[in-house]
């Protein structure tokens, strides 16, 4: 995921929910700060850097979260804009080195979550002091392998199957679509193997789940069912603006996008659908995580905590468009606002580890797929 | 003024700013792309100084052999496409009334103003099947009906030098507004066409002009990056998209490095075969 | 018969006129020079000739051929520019042979009549030389091969010589002249310099704003200029204003003249060169026995070597006269003395129309 969900939070839905945003916010945060932490001494004045991927989501909870958690914690907010890709993690690793920290706590994505852990960057997580961590769902929790808590859920969206409901009165129900002959020249579908998760659409829809992709073999299996489907491939878009803008027109009718956006195209009237494929869709996540340089463990867990709660969460859904990451039935969440962003259906997890192990070779192999 | 050759220090300070920046902005750069492409990739992290040509032998394949040649070719094809279409132009350009010459360099400047991203969104539109070009051929009785004509070769190329268009038309126009039009005049009375006047008297006799930015358009089309991502298909993703996939996406920085300082030297060595190519014909 | 014929041909950009209905016979093998001063439509002239500038109105025939609307490249006429127009990407030799290259004339035939014509311009073994390698009078010479090259109808030169210094300037106008006579082509040069005009020509046309005043041989439009413009730019020459006051007399400043030649009334100019006024030592008082003397003062006089200036001044109007330093009259400056002007040298020409 990294540089493009970020995009996607920036270019793609950002205009809209910027509009969305202003109605529910004062409601909403009324409520989250009677609530308020007993647990948590309010005494001292303290400040945690927090870095949050920069553009849409730093600014979603510079407005709904960060004002709100000082309220109520008496901790002041810092917040840093991440730059795209992988870079911040290398700042982080050069930052620890000389001992200093850029931010303490720092959401990051899945595989620079695992590069982190290979280089011991974080420092763990003690589950005792975030009493709400125990509602985060099992899959969006890192560990190390001795089992220490590396990074925990801070936001997760799903990418799924988009189709313009002109050109598709019947939704599609299966990820088998994309392979189906008569949709030839009508896909638009992410451009890079570690964005499109199409490897693990593959291997969830073909071949019985993506532990077939624990081999070489079955990745190449994999490849191999890809390269069937690229001649019904019109768009491998990196801008999710022309793929939108594409699929909105009936230009590219039908391809892989963001659920969330998708939903809010569609209230606005486009003639677009997302829907949930019956292999699930996938689930892409961030993770909060505390460089080890950090002076500022305890505010760090206090606020991965006040993260963590199902009011935070809640909001996050409405006002951010992220899937809890926690349990919805511990939501307030009605079942329109749960749908808007995610579904019951189990999701299909990226093999970020893949990723991290076998990057040079998946994404060699990715590119001779569809540019040969 | 000084006739001798400068001696103190006072003397060669009026040089001394541009090699700093030539140095600062050049060199510098350089030197440290050079010096990344023989790091170590670490795997699943970054890359450690080191001194390996892993990152150019991985290069060395036939696959990015043919991904390097087509964006030679498409570089080279967009200068003589925006070259071609932009040498003509200018030519009628600089005979135009002075009013009507700065509203049409006004109109170029305007173009190149807009962003890539602009022009790549505009193209694909406009080549689109639901609110493209086509449905206007549709509504002329010319097509049967409308057709997407985007993501496409064809479509990258209009782009691309749709592009360099105003660039090529500015580099051209200083060289043909100095061109004497009495040349063409002295070809007509001499029994040559108004168009064989063009092609036996102009174009030869600003050759070096049309060698120079045939050049330019070509370098500026080999650095495009966005566009093939926008308006062509995987196919004609050229060597610039990849070495963005490996610097931003994969974090591949010594192999980005290795592929930028070979696009780097074979554009050299092409702009220089053209050079020697001009002389040597000059000389015969 | 006439090789080219000018029907009344016009040019206008705009409200502005170049070229005023110019109508002109030019025979056979004539060397004629276009004259007058700078915005004068001389140039425009040979330009509509050339097929290069579109006539507004008028004709244009040669052989008594309709050839207004033929384009440039299929007159073949051969001209000479300005700026001489030589291609810089081309050889001298190369430049000679591009009208022969268009014709699709062999390359062995192209070289072979390009050292021909560089033989006749005297230029011989410079036909490999880019022409940026040679000297000004050199790539005169290439120029002038090169619109000879196919044999021309009709040979225009726009101000051929005017980048040359004066000497050469001088020479190239008689070797043009001779390669002319010898060649026995029509020709037409256009030129400001008069005695270029006066040392080339058969037939002198002298035009100004836009209209031909006069189109005859260089000693006619000396002698017999047509109108004040003529006699003016040609040479020096002194206009007195005059009115008859009866057959045969005009009153000018100073006194009375008796002229042939006058209209029986009216006002007239009158037009006399200075090297045929002669200035007489002694006080003319107008008695009889001094024919046409008017009484002045010598004002400034100089010695020019092969001749000497004087200026006198009559009744408030100045008057050159030039004598042979042998015949020097004794006169001093500020000192009385006449001006004889011999009827034979007076030309009459209608007054001058304030424009």
């Amino acid at each position: 995921m990294t540089e493009t969900s970020q995009k996607t939070r920036t270019h793609g839905g950002f205009s809209r929910r910027a509009l969305l945003a202003g109605a529910g916010t004062l409601a909403a945060t009324a409520a989250i700060g009677v609530a308020g932490f007993p647990h948590i001494a309010r005494a001292q004045a303290k400040t945690l850097k927090v870095g949050v991927y920069g553009g849409y989501f730093k600014e979603s909870f510079e407005k709904h979260i960060f004002p709100e958690f000082s309220k109520a914690t008496g901790i002041t907010v810092e917040p840093v804009a991440e730059p795209t890709g992988e870079a911040w993690l290398v700042q982080l690793e050069q930052a620890a080195r000389a001992r200093q920290a850029p931010a303490d706590v720092s959401m990051m994505s899945q595989v620079a979550m695992l590069k982190g852990m290979a280089a011991e960057l974080w420092a763990p997580f003690d589950l005792s002091k975030i009493p709400n961590a125990s509602k985060v769902l099992p899959h969006l929790i890192n560990k190390y392998p001795d089992g220490k808590v590396s990074g925990i859920g801070a936001v997760s969206w799903y990418i799924t199957l988009v189709t313009n409901t002109k050109a598709y009165p019947e939704p599609p129900t299966s990820w088998a679509a994309l392979w189906d002959p008569a949709n030839k020249e009508k896909l638009g579908l992410l451009a890079l193997v570690s964005n499109s998760f199409l490897l693990e659409v593959t291997a969830a829809t073909f071949f019985g789940g993506t532990k077939h992709l624990d081999t070489e073999q079955g990745q190449l299996d994999a490849f191999k069912k890809l390269s069937e489907l690229k001649n019904n491939v019109k768009l491998w878009y990196r801008d999710e603006a022309q793929f939108e803008a594409a699929l909105k027109s009936g230009e590219i009718p039908m391809g892989q996008y963001y659920h969330d956006v998708t939903g809010l195209a569609a209230a606005d009237g486009n003639p677009v659908r997302s829907t949930f494929p019956k292999e699930g869709g996938i689930l892409d996540s961030g993770s909060w995580a505390v460089t080890r340089a950090s002076k500022a463990g305890d505010l760090a867990h206090v606020f991965v905590d006040y993260m963590c709660q199902p009011q935070i969460q809640a909001l996050l859904s409405r006002k951010v468009g992220t899937a809890p990451t926690i349990d919805r039935k511990l939501t307030d969440l009605t079942d329109k606002e749960f749908a808007a962003v995610s579904s019951d259906i189990p999701p299909i997890i990226p093999r970020y580890d893949l990723y991290q192990t076998k990057s040079d070779w998946l994404n060699q192999k990715w590119t001779e797929m569809i540019v040969g | 003024m000084i006739r001798r050759a400068p001696r103190t220090f006072a003397e060669h300070s009026p040089i001394l700013f541009p090699a700093l920046m030539l140095v600062v902005f050049f060199v510098i750069p350089f030197s440290l792309m050079i010096a990344v492409s023989v790091f170590r990739r670490v795997p699943g992290g970054f890359y450690e100084p080191d001194f390996v040509f892993s990152n150019y032998e991985r290069f060395l394949t036939t696959f990015f052999g043919g991904v390097m040649s087509f964006s030679l070719g498409l570089a080279g094809l967009v200068a003589a496409v925006a070259v071609g279409i932009a040498f003509p132009f200018t030519y009628r350009l600089v005979r135009l009334p002075r009013p009507n010459q700065i509203r049409w360099l006004v109109f170029l400047l305007s173009i190149l103003s807009l962003s890539e991203v602009i022009i790549g969104f505009a193209w694909s539109t406009l080549l689109s099947r639901t609110a493209g070009i086509t449905n206007l051929f549709v509504a002329l009785g010319l097509m049967a009906e409308p057709q997407s004509l985007s993501p496409s070769f064809g479509a990258l190329l209009a782009g691309l030098v749709y592009q360099a268009f105003p660039y090529t038309v500015l580099v051209l126009y200083p060289a043909l507004a100095r061109f004497d039009p009495y040349l063409v005049e002295a070809a007509r009375t001499l029994g040559a066409s108004p168009l064989r006047a063009f092609f036996t008297v102009v174009v030869p006799a600003l050759r070096n002009t049309i060698v120079a930015t045939t050049i330019m358009v070509f370098v500026f089309a080999l650095g495009s990056y966005l566009l093939p991502q926008l308006l062509g298909r995987p196919q004609h993703w050229t060597l610039s998209v990849l070495i963005t996939d490996q610097a931003i996406y994969q974090s591949n920085m010594p192999f980005a490095a290795a592929m930028a300082v070979f696009l780097v030297l074979v554009s050299l060595a092409l702009v220089g075969l053209a050079l020697l190519a001009g002389r040597r014909e000059e000389v015969a | 018969m006439s090789a080219l014929v000018l029907d009344g041909l016009t040019k206008r950009y705009g409200s502005t006129v170049a070229v005023h209905g110019a109508s002109l016979r030019i025979p056979h093998g004539q060397f004629v020079c276009l004259l007058g001063p700078s915005g004068c439509g001389k140039t425009t002239l040979l330009r509509m000739i050339a097929g290069l500038e579109e006539p507004s109105g008028g004709r244009l025939l040669i052989d008594d051929r309709d050839i207004t609307d033929t384009p440039a490249h299929t007159r073949e006429f051969g001209m000479v520019f300005q700026s001489l127009a030589l291609f810089p990407h081309l050889t001298a030799g190369e430049n000679i042979a591009y009208p022969l290259r268009i014709r699709g004339v062999s390359r062995a035939d192209q070289r072979r009549r390009a050292e021909e014509l560089l033989e006749l311009v005297r230029l011989p073994g410079v036909a490999d030389r880019p022409v940026s390698k040679l000297s000004g009078g050199q790539r005169q010479r290439v120029a002038i091969a090169r619109a000879l090259a196919l044999s021309p109808k009709l040979f225009l030169l726009d101000e051929p010589l005017s980048a040359l210094d004066a000497k050469l300037r001088e020479a190239m106008q008689i070797e043009l002249k001779q390669l002319q006579r010898r060649l026995g082509i029509t020709t037409i040069v256009v030129t400001h310099d008069q005695r270029e005009a006066m040392t080339m020509a058969d037939l002198v046309v002298v035009m100004s704003q836009g209209r031909i005043h006069q189109a005859a041989s260089p000693m006619e439009v000396y002698r017999q200029p047509a109108d004040a413009f003529v006699a003016d730019f040609i040479g020096l020459t002194n206009l007195l204003d005059g009115q008859v006051v009866q057959p045969g007399t005009v009153q000018v400043p100073g006194g009375a003249l008796s002229l042939p030649n006058l209209p029986p009334s009216g006002r007239v100019l009158l037009s006399i060169r200075p090297e045929e006024v002669i200035v007489h030592p002694t006080s003319g008082d107008g008695s009889n026995g001094s024919l046409n003397r008017l009484p002045g003062t010598l004002s400034f006089m100089r010695d020019l070597g092969s001749s000497v200036e004087f200026r006198i001044d009559v009744a408030g109007k100045e008057i050159i006269a030039l004598s042979r330093p042998q015949d020097r009259p004794p006169v001093e400056p500020g000192g009385a003395l006449s001006v004889e002007l011999p009827p034979g040298s007076c030309v009459v020409l209608p007054p001058m129309v304030a424009s």
